[in-house]
Order: structure tokens, then C-alpha cells, then sequence
């Protein structure tokens, strides 16, 4: 009986339902008081909506929340943060004018007489750092701080609200190697002090340093809880990714003809002006999809815009169907056979102000049939969108009606439609499934293999090792603005992969592998 | 297969204004104005019925009345629509003010200048040379935010006083008409006025020009592949270039257009109304033009009863201040109130534009 006193907090039954998409199906999760519990899974798999429900940022549709065996009402973050529930967002949620000190206090801060008592703030403040081992200069303000210390605020604003049982949405992900181990140093004594954390994550080794159990999500459900002393990165790995890894709609090995874009030495800066590419090196050839492995925020945004010509290179070449691209405009590359499912679709993908009749004519309004002599042909436009809503069966009313009213997966089949109506040579497309349901992802991948079998070239971007290993023919590594490894798909093994992913130097390599040279290693090394 | 089992799905953030329907949407600022303002006029004890009719009845009831309104909407239409077509590509231009008076003195100038030239040369040729003038001061804040990522609202504003001061300075110096103490310019020839339809107001044909001006804007938005690529940039400039679309190259299309139209609208007032460029002339239409173009939005159209709205509250308001003790101020505090409801739509649709809302 005493371990079910133990038993803190449960999720029982959860259901969640967006339009078009099941994102949480009846998932159950428990977690005891002291524990660290990592929350892991694939992208999409359901992981932050329920931490958002039970953060009371959304409501279940079915299904209840426990808290010390008593059922509880999460109506808000108020609420939440009433039972002792915290969470710390991927996306710190901080006032970058203010100070650190006033950002912990904000909106709960101690005061006399109605003014905000600062010395017993600060008191209060830093002896809950202080039982962490934490230092942080309280008056500096948050926009003078990097991502580390901001992190460690988010964490001290939960803690002072008196927080018990903490979230953190994926928290290493903005982080450098040595602020993460900081972070689980906290992570471990607030565990020890009787915390108890959920940690949202898809990094293996994170989980297997740091949690004492683990739930496995997977397209929307729970796919096992495991003791993590007890368990092997392969079984994590399995129930994540699923049984069916590897061998579905592929037909065959391809007979890769010659390169359709190739990209060769290039470097580019990200938006702050830090190098993100530094001397990548791909190309993809004829009847092949290659896809690029990789933990988002590796250079692969400044990849697919630098490809398409979206931001200047500082170095290197872009060829694409045998024309040098590199100063190219990006109504000139597509123009040569470039396609783009830019990889965030409501950012760059469409415009939700606009009718899906002019999202769909973006790329090839300028020329017959769409417009004659700088008119546009709203007879032409109509048609198109109507040829292109049925071909990839679009839920809409009309061919004019907002894009901004239709579901993600719908968007989505919108921007592949649009992207594969020019009939292009080489088609980019980064992270086409993310947010989608599963029959349109469907959809999307047997478009992209029919491309394949055409004999055009495809560049899958993907987190999702399972994505990758089921449609690709060759998988390179991107890690750190350079390709850190290449396998065909037949050769690749997850755990290589994932090695790599995270800046491994694996001691074996499997057959067939490529791996960067080592002098282009040495004179890189040095940029960071 | 269009289907009608849809995912459609309604924004929660959707605002009120949506159950009016467009028109209403565009109405709504209008008809909460005068509400707010019949209750100023009553905590203050003013008969606000009686206010509200005085303005009507001076403002549209017989013909000259509604000349002179039409009259006093015409810059406004112009300003209107020159704002509009910069915003409309998401460029906030508050420069259009500095464009009008360019476009104003050059007018001015063609007018007294080449006075031998016979009205069907000299009248194009000044709206042409203004237009010009008016679009090249547009093109240095254009330029700038294209491809230096300048804000436009701070460079727009403030080379709004250059223009001014400039032309102030011309009319004070080199341009000074002779034998006058005033600053103003020489008056320009008979035949380079815009002619009028009647004796007993200054109406004219800017209007019409300006009403022509406005459903060819409308089109062009609309229907041309420019305007295309102009609403796509507006509307999500990110996409519009991930799609192929020269978003530096638009964004300064636009704005020429928007400085052409606002010069336009200078050369409409000088040669229309005034005869030559006086220093200071005018009150503002360049910033009324952007309280039109607010309640136009996105339907270029509304632009025309939106401008003649002011132009009646200009026209009527004026004698108000006659027949009773309301003070003027009374007519700032509608087009005020307007404004204010006018963006608070746009406040609305930006919320609900917002992305990552999945």
C-alpha cells in the first residue's frame, strides 16, 4: 500500500482531439513524487499536448488528472500553478527589459503596503537558488543574458511560485553541453529534495542519464513505461519508432542518375549572424531520395533557405540541375527545376490571410495561363485550385475560402500540392509530416516516392529517424553546419545515426558508410 | 472533390466586428464615432441630434453643399489610396504628406512656368512631372527598408518635415511670387487650372480623376500580376519569397505608386483649388489619408465614402461653429474616435492572423 501513498501524480484516460488530428488517445501517465520521469517520443507524438493539459494550457476531452489520489480541475496555468505544477517552455516566457530578479517575482511579488517589497524578494529568491547551488546576477536584465541563465530563471519562477512537480519541454535543445549538465545537476537535487519532474525530451542519452522512468509516446498513444536502470537505448528506440521501421513503400533499390542539386563547401550565417553552415557538402542525384538526419537547429533552416536562395551565402557553391545557383534568385532556381515545402509551413509555407486560389498561384502567377501581359487570369487561377484541391483531396468549401481556416494537414497537402504542380527536378522538402495526421503524411510520402520513381531528386529533412529509414535511400548526418556522416538506408542503424546526431564519433561504422574527411574537420573547428 | 464535411474551422479569436459582415465591418467605425460623439455632446449638455443635422444638411443637402464635400474629399481620396496601395504590401508609408507637397510645388511650378503651353499639354504634364517627384521622394524610404531593413515609419515621418521645409523654403526664396509678402508661389497660368463644373464652388474635375484613380487602383490590386505579388508580400512576406516572389523589388513598387499618387494628390489641390503652391497648405490630408486608408483595409473602394465621411465633417463642421456654441474641436474628436475604431479592426485581424495558433 505505501508505494500507492507515493503515487503523486495521474493522468488517466486522456484524450485530446484537434481538428483533423487525435493528438492524445486515452494516454495514461504516472508519475511518483521524487522521481524524474522523461516524457519521450517521436515529433507529433503527443508529448507537449499533454504536458499542456496538465499545465491546464488545454482541456481534455476525456479523461481525468489525479494529484495526490484526488481528482483535480486544471482550468488554466493559474490553477495549475495553485496545485504546485510548473512548467519551464522550450520558449522562455521572460520580459527581456526586466531584471532577473523582477522576472522570477512577476505577478507574485512580496510586497508592503502595496509596493513591492525588493530586499524580502531577493531574501526569498536566493535561498531557493541557493539550496540549488545556483548564481545568477539578479540586477543584469534578461536580454543581456544568454539562453542557459534564462533557463535557470523559468526554473526559479516555478520554484518560488512553490512549484512540487516541475515540466520541462524539451530544455536542452537551446543549450550548450556544458549548461545542460548544469541544468541536470539542478534537475537531480530538486529530485532529491522531493521534486517531482517530467522532462519532455528526444534525446536518448538524456534519458538514460538522468530518469529514474520512462513513457514511450507514440502517435498519440502511450507505447510503454519503462524503469530506465533497467532498460536498453534499442528498447526505448523500438517503441518510439514503432515496429515497421525501414522497409515499407521503398520499391526497390534506385539507379541514382546524375546530380539535380548539388551543394558544395557552403557557408551561411544564422539570423544572429553566428556561422550555421560551415562547409556542407551534399548532392542529389536522379530517382533517389536523400534524407538529412539531424536534432533541429543544426544548420537545416539555414540549408533549405540558402539552397532556395532565400538568404546569401558567405562561401561555397549551389548547383542545381547543372546551372551554378549560388547567386541565383529563387524565382530563377525554381525556374531551373526547384521545388520547396519550406519546414514551417504556416511561416513560409502559405499565407493563412490569403484564398487558397492565390496561395496555390504563388510560384507561377507571373506566367501563362495564370496571367497574360501582367493580367491575371482569375478564370485559370480558379481551375488550377480546383484541379489541385481534388488531386490532393483538400477539405475546403470553396477555392476561395481563407487558408487560415483550414486544418494543419490540410495546409500542408496545399503547399505540396502547389510545390509538385510546377513538376520540378529537385524537390526540398523539410520536415513535410511534422503536425500532420497520419493520412496525410501518407500522402505526402507516396508523392515524394512517385517523384523518386519519375526520376527526380529528393531532399527529406526529418527528425524523425522513422521517416527517414522507411522513404529514403540514402541518410547523411547534419550536425553542427557540416554532414557528419552518410549510409545508404539498407546499411543504417538507428543508434549510428543518433550517435552522430548529437556529435558522436562512433568507434565502428557500418558498411557502406561515408565519412567526412578529416582535414575539412580540422580548419572548421576552429570557426566556433 | 470539394467536399463540404470540412475541417473548417472557427478562430476563436474571431472578433465581434465579423458578425457585420464587410460591410458593416467597414461601416462599424463610422456609426460608433457619431454614437461616442452624440454622448460628448450630451454629458455636455449639447443637443447632439441638432449638431449631427446642421453638418448633414451643410454638407449634402443642395448642390453646392455637396460640391463643396465632394470638394474637400478629393485630396483625401487620393491620400487614401496612395496610403493604401503601401499598406496593402505591409509598408506602414506615413510619408505620403511629404509627397503631396513635392508633388504640389512641381505642379505649381509647371504651371507657372510653361505658360505658353496650352492647357491639354500643361495640365497631364504637371500631374505627370508631380507624380513623378512624388514617387522618387517615396523610393529613398523604399529603398532603404528594401534592402537595408530601415523602418519605414520613422524615415516616412520624418522626411514628411524635409518636404515641407523645402518647399517652404522655395516659396520663401526662390520662388516667392514678386510683389507679394506672403509665402506663396506665382500663380499659375488659367489654362494649367484643373476647370471646374460650376460658379459657385471650386469642385472640379479632380474628382472624377481621383474616383478613376481609385477603381483603376482597386484593379490593379486585384486583378494585375504587380498587385498580386503586392497583396502576397502584405500579406506574408516570408512566404511570398519562399514562393519566388522579389519581395525588395515589390515592397518599392509600392511605394512608388503610393509617393505618384500622393504627388497626384498635390497637384490635384494646387491646381484644382488654390491656383498656386502656397507655403503650409496643407492641413493634413496626408495624415487624414491614412485614417482613410485604415477604414478601407483591404477593399480599395471604401476608400471613396471613407474620404467624403471627412469631407462632409470638414465642410459641415465649419458651420457648426456658427449657428452654435459647439466648438470645432468637437469635429477632431469624431475623426479621432474613427481612427481609433478603425485600428482597433485592425488590432482584431492581426490577432487573428497571428500565426502558430494550431
Amino acid at each position: 500500500m505505501s508505494i500507492l501513498l507515493n503515487r503523486l501524480l495521474e493522468l488517466r484516460g486522456i484524450t485530446k482531439r484537434f481538428p483533423g488530428v487525435l493528438a492524445n488517445d486515452h494516454v495514461d501517465l504516472t508519475v511518483e513524487k521524487g522521481e524524474i520521469h522523461a516524457l519521450v517520443g517521436e515529433n507529433g507524438a503527443g508529448k507537449t499536448t499533454l504536458m499542456r493539459i496538465l499545465y491546464g494550457l488545454e482541456q481534455p476531452d476525456e479523461g481525468e488528472i489525479r494529484l495526490g489520489g484526488k481528482r483535480v480541475t486544471i482550468d488554466g496555468p493559474a490553477a495549475a500553478i495553485r496545485l504546485g505544477i510548473g512548467m519551464v517552455h522550450q520558449h522562455f516566457q521572460l520580459v527581456p527589459s526586466m531584471t532577473l530578479l523582477e522576472n522570477v517575482v512577476l505577478g507574485a511579488e512580496p510586497s508592503r503596503m502595496g509596493v513591492t517589497d525588493r530586499a524580502a524578494a531577493h531574501k526569498k529568491v536566493q535561498e531557493i537558488a541557493g539550496s540549488l547551488g545556483m548564481t545568477l546576477p539578479w540586477e543584469a536584465r534578461v536580454a543581456d543574458l544568454s539562453l542557459g541563465p534564462q533557463q535557470r530563471v523559468e526554473t526559479l519562477k516555478a520554484l518560488y511560485r512553490n512549484a512540487s512537480i516541475l515540466i520541462f519541454d524539451e530544455p536542452t535543445t537551446v543549450l550548450t553541453a556544458q549548461e545542460a549538465d548544469q541544468l541536470f545537476d539542478v534537475l537531480r537535487r530538486l529530485a532529491h529534495d522531493g521534486a517531482t519532474i517530467i522532462i519532455i525530451t528526444h534525446k536518448l542519452h538524456e534519458v538514460m542519464s538522468i530518469s529514474s522512468r520512462i513513457t514511450v509516446m507514440r502517435r498519440s498513444k502511450v507505447a510503454g513505461v519503462l524503469e530506465t536502470a533497467g532498460s536498453s537505448p534499442q528498447e526505448i528506440a523500438h517503441l518510439m519508432v514503432g515496429e515497421d521501421v525501414g522497409h515499407m513503400e521503398r520499391t526497390g533499390r534506385s539507379q541514382p542518375g546524375e546530380d539535380v542539386l548539388s551543394v558544395s563547401n557552403l557557408l551561411a550565417l544564422d539570423k544572429r549572424g553566428a556561422p550555421a553552415l560551415r562547409g556542407l557538402t551534399l548532392s542529389v542525384r536522379r530517382g533517389e531520395i536523400l534524407g538529412v538526419a539531424g536534432v533541429e537547429g543544426n544548420g537545416q533552416y539555414e540549408m533549405v533557405q540558402a539552397i532556395a536562395g532565400l538568404i546569401p551565402v558567405m562561401g561555397g557553391t549551389v548547383k542545381i540541375v547543372g546551372h551554378d545557383a549560388t547567386r541565383a534568385s529563387t524565382r530563377q532556381r525554381r525556374e531551373w527545376g526547384l521545388s520547396l515545402i519550406p519546414g514551417d509551413r504556416n511561416a513560409e509555407g502559405v499565407s493563412k490571410v490569403s484564398t487558397i486560389a492565390d496561395n496555390l498561384a504563388c510560384t507561377e502567377y507571373y506566367k501563362s495561363p495564370l496571367s497574360q501581359a501582367g493580367v491575371l487570369n482569375e478564370g485559370a487561377m480558379q481551375q488550377r485550385a480546383k484541379t489541385l484541391i481534388e488531386r490532393f483531396s483538400v477539405s475546403t468549401p470553396s477555392p476561395y475560402t481563407k487558408v487560415g481556416a483550414l486544418s494543419g494537414g490540410n495546409v500542408q497537402k496545399l503547399v505540396v500540392a502547389r510545390e509538385l504542380a510546377s513538376e520540378p527536378q529537385v524537390l526540398i522538402a523539410a520536415y513535410p509530416s511534422r503536425g500532420v495526421d497520419v493520412r496525410s503524411t501518407e500522402l505526402i510520402h507516396s508523392k515524394l516516392l512517385e517523384l523518386r520513381t519519375d526520376g527526380k531528386g529528393v531532399l527529406l529533412i526529418s527528425e524523425d529517424l522513422g521517416e527517414l529509414l522507411s522513404i529514403c535511400d540514402r541518410i547523411v548526418v547534419l550536425c553542427e553546419g557540416r554532414i557528419a556522416g552518410e549510409v545508404p538506408t539498407e546499411q543504417a542503424d538507428i543508434y549510428w545515426l543518433g550517435e552522430l546526431m548529437i556529435g558522436g564519433k562512433p568507434a565502428t561504422n557500418p558498411p557502406g558508410a561515408v565519412m567526412p574527411t578529416v582535414t575539412t574537420t580540422t580548419t572548421t573547428t576552429t570557426t566556433t | 472533390m470539394i467536399t463540404t464535411e470540412t475541417t473548417v474551422r472557427q478562430n476563436p479569436t474571431a472578433s465581434a466586428y465579423n458578425r457585420f459582415g464587410p460591410l458593416g465591418q467597414s461601416l462599424a467605425p463610422f456609426v460608433l464615432a457619431l454614437i461616442v460623439g452624440a454622448v460628448v455632446l450630451t454629458v455636455t449638455g449639447k443637443d447632439a441630434l441638432g449638431t449631427y443635422a446642421i453638418i448633414f444638411q451643410q454638407a449634402f443637402l443642395g448642390v453646392t453643399n455637396l460640391a463643396d464635400t465632394l470638394l474637400f474629399s478629393t485630396p483625401l481620396i487620393l491620400t487614401g489610396v496612395a496610403t493604401l496601395v503601401a499598406f496593402r504590401a505591409g509598408v506602414f508609408n506615413v510619408g505620403v504628406e511629404g509627397s503631396l507637397y513635392l508633388g504640389a510645388f512641381m505642379a505649381a511650378w509647371v504651371g507657372f512656368t510653361w505658360t505658353g503651353l496650352p492647357g491639354v499639354v500643361v495640365l497631364p504634364l504637371a500631374f505627370v512631372l508631380a507624380g513623378l517627384v512624388g514617387a522618387l521622394w517615396a523610393w529613398v524610404p523604399a529603398a532603404l527598408k528594401a534592402y537595408l531593413q530601415v523602418d519605414e515609419v520613422v524615415t516616412t515621418l520624418m522626411l514628411n518635415y524635409v518636404a515641407i521645409f523645402f518647399t517652404s523654403f522655395l516659396v520663401n526664396g526662390p520662388f516667392l511670387a514678386p510683389g507679394t509678402a506672403n509665402s506663396m508661389s506665382p500663380a499659375v497660368a488659367p489654362q494649367a487650372e484643373v476647370p471646374r463644373f460650376m460658379q459657385s464652388s471650386q469642385f472640379n474635375w479632380s474628382f472624377v480623376f481621383a474616383i478613376v484613380l481609385t477603381f483603376g487602383g482597386g484593379w490593379m490590386l486585384r486583378r494585375s500580376t504587380l498587385g498580386y505579388a503586392i497583396r502576397m508580400v502584405g500579406d506574408n512576406s516570408r512566404f511570398a519569397a519562399a514562393g519566388g516572389i522579389n519581395v525588395a523589388r515589390t515592397l518599392i513598387y509600392a511605394m512608388l505608386l503610393s509617393g505618384m499618387v500622393g504627388g497626384f494628390a498635390g497637384a490635384a489641390q494646387i491646381l484644382g483649388v488654390n491656383g498656386r503652391f502656397i507655403d503650409n497648405f496643407s492641413p493634413g490630408y496626408g495624415f487624414q489619408g491614412i485614417t482613410v486608408a485604415l477604414l478601407a483595409a483591404e477593399r480599395p473602394l471604401v476608400v471613396i465614402p471613407a474620404a467624403i465621411f471627412f469631407g462632409a465633417l470638414t465642410n459641415g463642421g465649419g458651420l457648426v461653429q456658427l449657428f452654435s456654441n459647439i466648438p470645432i474641436d468637437l469635429i477632431n474628436v469624431l475623426q479621432g474616435t474613427v481612427m481609433l475604431f478603425a485600428t482597433t479592426r485592425l488590432a482584431f485581424k492581426w490577432l487573428k492572423s497571428r500565426p502558430g495558433k494550431e
